[in-house]
């Protein structure tokens, strides 16, 4: 439940109580007020009857209210009575007087009546205007809520929607947050932006760290390539050393490949590929698939490659190879010999589809760096990580589908979002 | 053959001068831009191999002044793996070709070559291996005057073995060689193993005898013996 709501909701039902008790008492004392005036009147008649009656031994004859005239003796004082009304043809409440008057040495009773009905609609009219205003009040209130929640909270909305947006690999700069004239949200806003500083700062730092480690890896791996190769042309004849130095060889591969990934993953991350072109994917596809044709033929796969009218798509070319080669490659890893691969090619859409073992563990976690299907495998894993950070880099799309029925793995790539800013 | 090479790093500098002695050039070190700048300004080289991160500038202003100065050299850059902008700028400024950190020595040897050929031959040369007769500029292979009909993977397997004749070729380098950064899949190495194998039929078809020598578990070497 939103804030406002819940206050005026509080708002709401204390003036509620508030109201209630206010026209209960004003009820209270309204009642109270004209009976004493009604008594009042009575007891003025009575001043005004009691000598005409002691000096004619009648009374005048009433010209709205009851008079009654009787030697019964009753009760002095007020009291409230029920009369019927001939007219009306119902019973109508009434204030009634009780006094003896002594008239030539004998005790007459009179009773002196007022209808209490005249008393009604002044009280109608207060309870009416008393609910009026509830109501309007009750309405002001929810207008007012809608008001303030749209233009007080304004500030609120946009400080949230700037943290939804927020993504320190993509704009490892401070939050930018506009200035608000309520002290709550700058508040807020001062302490939000200190902690985006704080995190671009550390973000900045420890991508300093990976890329001068990346740097400095790199001399000491060619290095050690290079002499290793001098190593295996002395001694790959070597029954005792060629074991060893083809291991070392290989394991010191691996992990230049490794680093290779992990550097072209941190340039994509670091925005290092600012130049986008214009360029087709069809052509990207069609010289990666030439290039890796044997490989496809190797496994006796049969491969449809289909492209129809598809956009170009801004991208550094780089990097457009980079995300074809690894979706291919991958495809082509997790396949079986006499599998399928089929690459489609439309406006605003690359899928490949590759037959393949069915898939184990959660595929969200593939796109995850060093995830690989066979822990054994000599390939770092990296591939599908590039392929995700690249489209992240291009806001694409990108989805990850088995097809149970079919056995097919689908990676669907979307390249809409560019294709629309282009 | 005189080749220059700009390396700052001493053990990758000895090992590259090493390599390329062993393959009959004669080479010159340099490991600042400085000292390279001036050997450029002051010697003629056939080829220059330049890496881009130097102590006291950056590689690519050598190449700019290779350019002004209308040398015949070739030019190879040499630079960090990842560095594709680089990559654009150097080939731009008229650099022959480009390697990334770490490669393989035999495929330098195979850049270099490829670099002077086009350079000194326009192309228009032949490459001679005991009976084998390669023209580059007509992709064509010839065992004695008989044409090898070969497939473009199997020629440039074998580009790449004439390249390096007596030396070991690792399996990895030669799937790097033929399918680059793309390498990287489990059954490459299978690949390579069928494309000797029908390389090797093809020659043997036409006569030639068995050139290539398998090194057990680590690669495969062209011999002269």
């Amino acid at each position: 439940m939103k804030l406002l709501a819940t206050t005026t909701r509080y708002y709401l039902l204390l003036a509620a109580l508030l109201f209630a008790a206010g026209t209960a008492a004003l009820y209270a004392g309204l009642v109270w007020a004209l009976r004493s005036e009604m008594e009042e009147k009575l007891v003025t008649e009575q001043g005004y009857l009691t000598p005409i009656l002691q000096r004619t031994g009648r009374l005048p004859l009433p010209l709205g209210d009851q008079r009654v005239l009787s030697r019964r003796p009753r009760p002095a004082g007020f009291d409230d009575t029920l009369e019927f009304d001939p007219v009306g043809r119902r019973w109508e409440p009434f204030r009634q007087l009780h006094f003896p008057v002594q008239v030539k040495g004998v005790t007459y009773w009179v009773t002196l009546r007022k209808s209490l009905l005249e008393n009604d609609s002044p009280l109608g009219v207060v309870l009416s205007v008393m609910a009026a205003v509830l109501v309007g009040l009750l309405l002001s209130l929810a207008a007012l809520n809608r008001w303030l929640s749209g233009r007080l909270w304004q500030p609120f909305h946009q400080t949230l929607a700037a943290l939804r947006g927020y993504e320190l690999q993509r704009q490892p700069a401070a939050l930018a947050l506009p200035a608000t004239p309520i002290d709550e949200f700058t508040e807020l806003n001062q302490a939000l932006t200190q902690m985006s500083e704080r995190l671009a700062a550390e973000y900045r730092s420890l991508k300093e760290f990976t890329e001068n480690a990346a740097h400095e890896t790199q001399t000491p791996l060619a290095i050690l390539q290079a002499k290793l190769e001098r190593l295996l042309q002395l001694g790959a004849r070597d029954a005792e050393m060629a074991p060893l130095l083809r291991d070392a060889y290989g394991a010191t591969l691996r992990l230049s490949r490794l680093h290779q990934g992990l550097t072209l993953l941190s340039k994509i991350e670091n925005g290092q590929f600012p130049d986008a072109v214009a360029l087709n994917l069809a052509d990207v596809v069609t010289e990666k698939l030439a290039l890796l044709e044997e490989l496809v033929s190797g496994k006796e796969l049969a491969l449809t490659y289909d492209a129809a009218d598809p956009l170009p798509v801004r991208m550094h070319p780089a990097l457009a190879e980079s995300l074809v080669v690894n979706l291919l490659q991958n495809a082509l890893k997790h396949n079986h010999v006499g599998g399928t691969l089929s690459v489609l090619l439309r406006a605003g859409i690359l899928e490949i589809r590759n037959s393949g073992p069915a898939p184990t563990g959660d595929p969200a976690r593939y796109f995850e760096r060093f995830q690989k299907q066979q822990p054994g495998s000599a390939s770092p894993g990296l591939g599908l990580s590039i392929v995700q950070q690249v489209c992240r880099h291009y806001s694409f799309g990108l989805r990850y589908t088995f097809e149970a029925a079919t056995g097919l793995h689908v990676l669907h790539v979307s390249t809409r979002p560019a294709a629309a800013t282009a | 053959m005189k080749i220059l090479i700009v390396e700052d790093e001493p053990a990758l500098r000895t090992s590259l001068v090493d390599h390329l002695q062993r393959d009959g050039y004669r080479c010159e070190q340099a490991a600042t831009y400085a000292q390279a700048h001036e050997k450029i300004k002051l010697y003629r080289y056939d080829c220059v191999l330049v890496d881009l991160t130097l102590p006291g500038g950056n590689g690519l202003d050598l190449v700019r002044t290779l350019k002004a100065d209308q040398s015949p050299a070739g030019v190879l850059i040499v630079s960090a793996r990842g560095a594709l902008d680089d990559k654009v700028t150097g080939l731009a400024l008229g650099a022959d070709d480009y390697l990334t950190k770490p490669f393989h020595l035999a495929e330098l040897t195979a850049r270099i070559q490829a670099i002077l050929r086009r350079r000194q031959f326009q192309g228009h040369n032949e490459l001679r291996f005991r009976a084998l007769t390669v023209r580059p500029d007509r992709a064509q292979v010839l065992v004695g005057d008989e044409p090898v009909p070969l497939t473009r993977k199997e020629y440039e397997l074998l580009l790449y073995f004439l390249a390096n004749p007596n030396r070991l070729l690792t399996k990895e380098s030669i799937a790097e060689h033929l399918w680059g950064d793309a390498a990287d899949t489990a059954d490459s190495f299978d690949f390579i193993y069928n494309h000797l194998k029908n390389l090797r039929r093809k020659l043997q078809e036409k006569g030639a005898p068995d050139y290539i020598r398998t090194v057990y578990g680590v690669g495969y070497e062209l011999s002269s013996e």
